[in-house]
């Protein structure tokens, strides 16, 4: 397999739940989209109708496509619907419910009904070993091959497809774990493997073992679903390399995607935050928030420095909770690297309630496409943000731009009796409470990516997309004294331009776990330096020949502490490599936590080497084509007591100017509204972006 | 947004958001700075804020035992301190007799000012490796008075105008078995009140002083009314339960905990008359700890989502006598209160289940079991491990108790056992489920769990408070109890099977065995869903015997496939005993 080259036409295919969205970027960087809906019982299906359909409008042969860029969420949904394969787990005697037993936290505090996740691994098929090495990877005990034996024999009645292999301690020497995984492979060649002291050879043994439980849940489903979709590429005569998103917004080879699907959960979010740091490069935005709001979720993310910010864990499968982010365990926890995504449960189709206090509340729960809004007239019962977003007039009355048929009176009576009612206030003040509310939700996924991080918010801009981004993005950014927000083109399919901007991308970590003072430089510079080479085999067996960048960190923290903060190595070969670490974790404790301990023992607990094949550079900016501006219309649209109800017009995006034009504004376009408010202005950059500036 | 104009619902709900994060922030500083275990991964810690008048305007999601404790902190540092308060004081107490409730939980409250104006208060409590004492982890059973206990502090200056006041410090520092872990974690409590008062203060600003305290009024009488509501619609009337604790690790006698839950219109009366005097053994429970265990059962009951401050607690009255177990006076030893606390948690929800046996659990089991390891290794270099465990759920009225989680009145994560290794002379041999633990009902109670420790280091002390080997965690509606607790030293080898407290001298190669007890079920076993049981003796959680013996479900030994008939007749036969009984 080789990397594109330069010049080619390339594919990206972003499949979400609902819709499939499809871009073709040509050679000279014009991008044009599809949206098909998306096919659940083969997700390829739809991809296939989708790349037909650009070939054909764009009038060129399957063969030109140099390379094909996918966003999946394939294996997230084999997650959540519990679809994934028939996974064992074999683990080292005393420990067959780890998996289980988890951190034993509760997701949700007061709640007496509460469920933690169904194990990916039932206990039946999890099984011991006798074996046990200790924390700096010595045998404690060896490897009894009997008890091996008997694994087997248990396994065999029991018909698995997967297995994970996780053993205490396997992160300081996988030794054993490679002897459970030879002779599973003999007597049971048929089966996918999945060692930890691969997937993640990383100290903690609940998040490694969850972490490699997860991949060999999903391997043979991602393994199966690229089959599918290379047969149907192939049929079109399609013989491009497919790349795969990873929730580090990196891509891999589809074959390495085969091995690790734990890297491509979050897939699909990921591309979002991509294409925001690629904007965010272009326009000369160093520091942006990137706010990505759909039908049932909000999403916020930082982009500091030109820099995406990566987590190395995340949760996945917990019911959208609004409650703390201390309380863990509502999903299943995955320890890989995955940009850094607050999510919370405010879009367009949350529903909207008034307790028995008189509070009201948005989301968490939706109405998602089926049955909806109340205001789309397929059956929704219940007042949604949308709703209230139609009764304020900040949506067309009749139709959507899409298409879509509204029945707005509908919308504007649920909101009447559901909420003004209850709470004694106008129709108005209610819906504009409820569009307050939903602003407070997305800034709450900001807070948590910004505030609770040491960042104050009033030094970013935003970049809103996705259904509902540009509807509600500046009247958060005012509550949070945000000032700009940028609403890119085509904000709908945003995400799916991502793909075209990722480069590919590997993480490495290995648990190091030693004290600062007792490392010497050269040790330190070694190990990183094997690392780095372990990065470059790997791209090379991808068949990547260009340069390839890799930069090195560390976590480290004060000996006693149990998280860590990851620093970066700039300069291996430099000399007081040490020290450096040592000033630059004291700052970075400082900043996040307000102070620092000088004089205190620093540990060093994990090395990390990120490897990326950076995309040509001099690519040109993507252009995605665009409609035709709306024709020039009024709406009455309200905007809170002071300023009541207010003629607003509705411009198509082109309509606006280089120079500023005042608030309200509404810009109506096929994938997206964009309200711009009173006391804010909005104009067109040379790129087609709307900047609103926002009066704090 | 210009909230000015917005009507009050969502302005409050915008506030009451933003003080949730606040205390989040607080919890997220102190937990990822903190040294020790309990605080770094347990979680034994709680972050609030509180208004200028000491009120309790918004306590962290994480502790809800702690909770009902901070507003007696404040007055006792209030009370102290009155008018003397001033910018860039920071004050500490542990003291059970005049602010807190053991000694290892340090207080550690900051005051906020703006614009040289007392704004309100920044609160963490965090429980500390050790206070030194007679036992290392300062939670020992055996202490009998509380000079025993270790290092106690009085509401005191810690920071005096922005310079930390050496004094204190000193004698912390000298009074401490493991002083660098206990003065990182005194930083950590530090870091979260700073990172507490910086965020209070832009909130304050942004919303202007008066309508920030207006919001603060609002919401506190939002989480009463929300209180009220949720009390009126219980039947009045007079709701009682007992339960017991074993021992105190001193008498050997049983200790009763009472409790009667008076239902009035909208107040709640909880009235521990019949308690046990105080006792002995480290066990007693501070008013304020009591209250706390009240407070957070029943907001279980409490829809809504109030707002988590203290305004729930006013349609809320509790009556402890001075000088009993539940409202010790000096010199009671209070070290291992947790365990009353807990036990009064499950008296106070057997109180609930009465009121709402729709919706409460039968007995859960978990933070009974507190386990530290002490000594000095070869080059004299001192460490305290300490860990609490936890169990499981007690069955519900609608489905199974949870197998593994923490308590409901607190919040806490296990320890990583590869990370205890790596750092203390310890091997964890075994973590995982005891079958044929669960207590039976139609809704079983969650399994027991067990973990086996290996001492490795020459010589050491264990100390264990445990509970729960003569009275088991009770069922509900027919729903049996779990299996009783064990403490077992030398497991296949010398095997002692130790009491439920004690303080053991342990050398190289000692092995501990912890089991906790099951969680009650509820319902009667007989009513079980039979797929439901072979499931569980499919996952090996419970065995084909007592399948028979306590559902009533007879399986194939070979294939675990329910046999209907063989299942009907027994199951008839018990109910015509039943019947006849």
């Amino acid at each position: 397999m080789s990397r594109v080259e330069p010049g080619g036409w390339r594919l990206g295919a972003d499949v979400g739940g609902t819709f499939t969205d499809l871009v073709l970027l040509s050679p000279d960087g014009r991008a044009t989209t599809r949206k098909v809906l998306s096919t659940t019982a083969n997700y390829a299906d739809a991809i296939l109708q989708g790349v037909r359909e650009l070939l054909a409008s764009a009038g060129i042969a399957a063969g030109e496509i140099a390379e094909l860029i996918h966003g999946t969420t394939v294996a997230t949904n084999a997650i959540l619907e519990r679809r994934g394969a028939r996974t064992g787990l074999v683990t080292t005697e005393g420990f067959r419910d780890l998996l289980e037993i988890g951190r034993i936290r509760l997701s949700r505090l007061y709640d007496m009904d509460q469920q933690r996740p169904v194990p990916l691994v039932r206990r039946r098929w999890r099984f011991e070993v006798e074996e046990r090495l200790d924390h700096k990877g010595n045998i404690l005990r060896p490897l009894d091959p009997r008890s091996i034996d008997r694994v087997i024999d248990a396994m065999l009645a029991e018909d698995l497809e997967s297995l994970a292999v996780c053993l205490v301690h396997a992160y300081a020497n996988p030794v054993h774990e490679r002897a459970v995984a030879a002779a599973v492979r003999a007597r049971l060649p048929g089966l996918h493997l999945s060692l930890s002291s691969e997937v993640l050879p990383e100290i903690r043994e609940f998040e490694r073992t969850s972490t490699t439980v997860t991949n060999a849940y999903v391997m043979p489903v991602i393994g199966q679903y690229l089959s599918a979709l290379e047969t149907r590429l192939d049929s079109l005569g399609m013989t491009a390399p497919i790349l795969i998103m990873q929730s580090n917004g990196g891509v891999m080879s589809a074959r390495r995607a085969r091995q690790r699907p734990v890297q491509i959960i979050e897939s699909g979010p990921a591309a979002g935050v991509i294409a925001a740091a690629a904007l965010a490069r272009r326009v000369g935005a160093p520091n942006v928030i990137s706010v990505d709001m759909g039908g049932t979720t909000a999403k916020a993310s930082v982009i500091e420095d030109y820099e995406i910010k990566r987590s190395n864990e995340f949760e996945i499968g917990g019911p959208i909770s609004q409650g703390s982010r201390l309380n863990k365990g509502g999903g299943y926890l995955l320890r890989t690297p995955a940009i850094d995504i607050a999510e919370v449960g405010a879009g367009g189709g949350s529903l909207v309630t008034v307790d028995d206090a008189g509070a009201l509340h948005v989301g968490p729960q939706s109405a998602g496409a089926v049955p909806g809004p109340v205001c789309y007239d397929l059956g929704g019962a219940v007042a949604t943000l949308t709703d209230a977003n139609v009764a304020l007039g900040y949506l067309a009355q009749d139709r959507l731009p899409s298409g879509l048929v509204l029945a707005a009176e509908k919308g504007r009576r649920a909101i009447e009796e559901q909420i003004a009612r209850p709470l004694r206030l106008s129709i108005d003040e209610a819906a504009h409470g409820v569009y307050l509310v939903g602003c407070a939700g997305i800034a709450r996924a900001v807070r948590a990516v910004t505030i609770e991080r040491g960042r104050d918010p009033r030094d970013f801009t935003i970049i809103a997309f996705g259904g509902n981004g540009p509807l509600l993005a500046a009247e958060m950014a005012r509550s949070l004294e945000i000032g700009s927000v940028l609403v890119p083109l085509a904000p709908g399919v945003f995400s799916a331009l991502g793909l075209l901007e990722a480069d590919v991308e590997h993480h490495l970590v290995r648990t190091f776990n030693r004290p600062l003072d007792r490392v010497a430089d050269g040790d330190l510079a070694r190990e990183l330096a094997a690392l780095a080479n372990q990065a470059r085999d790997l791209t090379l067996t991808e068949g990547h020949r260009q340069q390839l960048a890799t930069t090195s960190a560390v976590d480290a923290r004060y000996a006693g502490q149990s998280f860590e903060l990851t620093v970066p190595v700039p300069d291996l070969d430099a000399g007081g490599l040490a020290a450096a670490i040592a000033e630059d974790f004291g700052r970075e404790h400082e900043r996040t936590y307000g102070h620092r301990a000088p004089g205190d023992p620093i540990q060093i607990v994990n090395l990390r080497v990120i490897a990326r094949v950076p995309q040509g550079t001099g690519r040109q900016a993507i252009r995605p084509a665009t409609e035709p501006t709306a024709g020039q219309a009024q709406r009455l649209a309200y905007f809170g007591a002071r300023l009541g109800q207010l003629s607003t017009p509705v411009i198509g995006r082109f309509d606006l100017a280089k120079s500023a034009r005042p608030g309200p504004l509404l810009i109506d376009e096929y994938d997206a509204t964009t309200l711009v408010p009173p006391d804010c202005t909005a104009r067109l950059d040379a790129l087609g972006n709307i900047i609103i500036a926002v009066e704090t | 947004m210009d909230a000015r104009e917005v009507s009050d619902p969502i302005l409050l709900e915008l506030v009451k958001h933003a003080l949730d994060a606040i205390v989040d922030e607080m919890a997220i500083a102190l937990v990822r700075t903190a040294y020790s275990n309990n605080l770094k991964n347990s979680m034994d810690m709680s972050c609030a804020l509180c208004d200028a008048e000491g009120r309790l305007i918004a306590q962290g999601m994480t502790l809800p035992l702690h909770l009902g404790s901070i507003p007696d902190a404040m007055r006792h540092v209030r009370r102290k301190f009155g008018d003397g308060v001033r910018p860039g004081d920071v004050f500490i107490l542990n003291d059970p007799y005049e602010g807190g409730t053991h000694l290892p939980d340090f207080y550690i409250l900051k005051p906020v000012y703006r614009a040289g104006m007392l704004a309100g208060w920044a609160a963490t409590v965090g429980h500390q490796l050790d206070v030194g004492g007679m036992t290392p982890g300062g939670n020992g059973c055996d202490a009998t008075e509380i000079f025993q206990e270790g290092l106690r502090i009085p509401p005191l200056r810690l920071y005096d105008r922005g310079r930390p006041v050496d004094a204190v410090f000193a004698f912390i520092e000298r009074n401490v078995r493991v002083p660098r872990q206990v003065l990182g974690d005194v930083r950590a409590q530090l870091s979260a009140c700073s990172a507490g008062e910086k965020a209070l203060l832009h909130l304050i600003e942004k919303y202007g002083p008066e309508r920030f305290a207006a919001c603060l009024d609002a919401l506190l009488d939002q989480a009463e009314r929300l209180a009220r509501n949720a009390i009126r619609a219980m039947p009045d009337g007079r709701y009682d339960f007992e339960d017991w604790i074993d021992d105190d690790g001193i008498d050997p006698g049983e200790i009763p905990i009472k409790v009667t839950i008076t239902i009035a219109g909208d107040r709640l009366i909880a009235d521990f008359t019949g308690s046990a005097p105080q006792v002995k053994g480290a066990i007693n429970s501070p008013l304020p700890f009591t209250k706390s265990a009240v407070y957070a059962c029943v907001r279980h009951l409490i829809g809504g989502n109030p707002p988590n401050n203290e305004g729930y607690f006013r349609p809320i009255e509790v009556i402890a006598a001075p000088g009993t177990i539940v409202n010790p006076v000096m010199p009671a030893a209070v070290a291992a209160r947790g365990l009353t606390g807990f036990r009064a948690a499950n008296a106070i929800f057997g109180a609930l289940a009465k009121i709402a046996p729709d919706r409460v659990f039968a007995c859960e089991m978990g933070g009974d079991t507190g386990i530290s390891f002490g000594g000095y290794d070869a080059e004299r270099r001192p460490f305290v491990f300490l860990e609490f465990l936890f169990g499981s759920w007690g069955g519900r009225p609608t489905r199974d108790g949870m197998d593994a989680a923490s308590s409901s009145v607190v919040n806490f994560s296990n320890n990583p056992i590869e990370i205890v290794e790596a750092e203390y002379p310890l091997l964890i041999e075994r973590y995982g489920y005891v079958p044929d633990s669960e207590g039976a009902g139609k809704f079983r109670g969650g399994s027991a769990l067990v973990r086996q420790y290996r001492f490795l280091e020459a010589e050491g002390t264990l100390q264990v408070r445990a509970d729960r080997q003569k009275h088991l965690p009770y069922g509900l509606r027919g729903g049996r109890s779990g299996t009783p607790s064990m403490n077992i030293l030398n497991p296949g080898g010398a095997t002692r099977q130790m009491p439920s407290k004690f303080r053991h001298s342990v050398r190289r190669d000692d092995v501990f065995r912890h089991a906790l007890a099951g969680a009650g079920g509820w319902g009667n076993p007989f009513d079980r869903d039979p797929a439901l049981v072979a499931f569980d003796v499919a996952e090996g959680k419970v065995s084909v015997e007592r399948a028979r013996r306590a559902y009533g479900v007879a399986l194939d030994v070979a294939t675990g496939e329910i046999l209907t008939e063989d299942t009907n007749r027994l199951r008839q036969t018990a109910r015509r005993v039943s019947r006849g009984q």
